[in-house]
């Protein structure tokens, strides 16, 4: 069964659409001080075994450097495991989020709950977690969580209903065929019109 | 709505040939395999011949992955009124159940079939695919252990076998005992009932060895894999990364070596050809190498971060996305020769 899922929603409300199981992403944010943070976007990386280190060095690498390039920051992870029922982080996102966060303090760690997707979206379906003492600790998530939640909630859906998760590309995509674009330009573009 | 047919402007035939494309590349792209074969079905099963059988399997495969259980009922019922008793169809029954997660009917069905005949391979995956569904990993890969020690020769369970041992996250601790294993900046902690609450080191000893032996026998594995497919870049390439994972001095040159046969069996690899330089430059800024091996491995990176530069100016239409990439690789290069 295939995992689609909705990232949280930015400035504009540009929420991201993963699909396919086991979709890892990293989040960027414009460099600011004020709290809270605000997560603009989301790269999609992988789509099948997540465990292993090289490529996954790679993809921090390059979209690190791409980030710098746009003034954001990479501050987060999200993942969503291929089994439905299984939404609890595992040593591969904490991993790789204690990573981000080794250069984000205040990195987050996201987890997708499939077992509440809808294509309807209408509520959201993640569990936020912080990075306190060597721990992932989970925050109550709910529609404050994101800057408008509405917005979020109709784009997403419409994106759903016009099956655009078909031409999501990913980083796996990417190393498969370089010309594959993993920061979605097409997407980026539905989602404004729909704004 | 618009038939596939009308959006198309395809002919059944087309859509029929587009079917079989699918099925011979083992396609998995249900929601399209859907759409095409129920309006084939729906519309021009008379014209299909004896076709029709193989495409109510392949619809029916699809609609399992869709959740289109009327769609799949339908196949079903179709495929156990021209072959009944056929244990292909029993398998097809127990995969819907799968799909409905009622695991304990299914297995009842795949057991079924195991009674009539005991060598039939895909009712005993399909049982450790339900172990793998419910997330009894650990089980599953006993059970896969012992398919592969009676069908030596099954690459797919060699691989299903290679991933589970990736993916697997338990950590059997000194007295067997199961508890999580945290990864702490690459490297595999244990956190042992016997050290209550404190945690094992990389120095301490065999509960560490435990966590790190899934990789190893993820890499026995794909050993298997590349002794009987030499050809095959793929699994040489996985090889390196499991190599590569598991960290060290001597896996690191492994891994080079075998990035580097994947290079040489497919050069346009690019996965390869990233671990190719990664594994390189690890090797090179290592503190344990001599100045010889720390030339030749820097030789080796720039070569591989040249190669990567070519491929994306070969690939680049001068996106932004693809500028960055350049300009990323430009960086490592630098990186590189200033170590």
């Amino acid at each position: 069964m295939y995992n689609r899922n909705v990232s949280p929603s930015a400035k504009k409300s540009q929420p991201k659409l993963e699909w396919r199981s086991e979709h890892t992403s990293k989040e960027k944010k414009k460099d600011s001080h004020s709290i809270p943070i605000l997560c603009v976007d989301c790269i999609p990386l992988f789509h099948g075994t997540l465990a292993l280190a090289p490529m996954l060095e790679v993809a921090l690498t390059l979209i690190d450097t791409w980030c710098k390039e746009n003034k954001y920051v990479i501050a987060g992870y999200y993942q969503a495991n291929e089994r439905t029922k299984d939404f609890r982080p595992n040593q591969v996102a904490e991993k790789v989020g204690a990573r981000i966060a080794e250069n984000f303090s205040e990195a987050a760690m996201i987890m997708v709950d499939s077992t509440r997707f809808t294509m309807g979206c209408y509520e959201p379906i993640l569990a936020i977690y912080d990075h306190h003492e060597n721990k992932w600790k989970c925050r109550d998530c709910n529609v404050d969580s994101f800057e408008d939640w509405c917005e979020a909630q109709k784009i997403t859906s419409a994106l759903l209903e016009g099956r655009s998760y078909e031409s999501l590309i990913d980083f796996d995509n990417h190393l498969d065929d370089l010309r594959n674009d993993w920061t979605n330009p097409e997407i980026n573009k539905s989602v404004l019109h729909l704004c | 709505m618009a038939s596939v047919s009308e959006m198309y402007d395809v002919t059944w035939e087309e859509m029929r040939d587009k079917l079989r494309k699918w099925r011979e590349d083992n396609h998995r792209n249900s929601e399209q395999i859907v759409d095409v074969g129920e309006e084939l079905i729906n519309e021009h099963a008379s014209k299909l011949g004896d076709d029709i059988w193989i495409i109510y399997e392949q619809v029916m495969i699809a609609a399992l992955d869709c959740s289109r259980d009327d769609l799949a009922w339908t196949c079903l019922q179709e495929l156990k009124r021209q072959f009944p008793g056929s244990q292909r169809v029993k398998r097809l029954a127990g995969m819907r159940l799968e799909a409905l997660e009622k695991y304990e009917d299914a297995s009842k069905q795949y057991d079924s079939i195991l009674q009539d005949d005991p060598t039939n391979t895909a009712a005993r995956k399909r049982k450790i695919s339900i172990l793998k569904a419910q997330g009894k990993s650990a089980e599953a890969i006993r059970e896969l252990n012992e398919y592969l020690e009676q069908f030596v020769g099954d690459q797919e369970a060699w691989h299903e076998l290679s991933e589970l041992y990736i993916n697997e996250h338990d950590c059997l601790g000194d007295l067997g005992v199961r508890e999580a294993a945290v990864f702490h900046g690459g490297v595999c902690v244990c956190v042992c009932k016997q050290h209550t609450g404190s945690v094992v080191t990389l120095a301490g000893g065999q509960c560490l060895q435990e966590c790190l032996a899934r990789y190893g026998k993820a890499a026995f594995c794909l050993e298997e894999l590349m002794m009987t497919n030499p050809h095959n870049h793929l699994y040489c390439e996985q090889y390196a990364e499991v190599k590569y994972t598991q960290g060290g001095l001597e896996n690191l040159e492994l891994s080079r070596k075998y990035f580097a046969q994947a290079l040489k069996l497919n050069n346009r690899n690019m996965r390869a050809l990233f671990g190719l330089y990664m594994s390189a430059s690890h090797i090179a800024a290592s503190p344990k190498v001599n100045a010889t091996v720390k030339k030749a491995n820097v030789k080796y990176a720039t070569w591989a971060t040249n190669q990567i530069n070519r491929a994306y100016q070969l690939a680049g239409r001068g996106t932004k996305e693809n500028k960055c990439s350049v300009k990323a690789v430009e960086e490592m290069l630098e990186s590189i020769t200033m170590s």
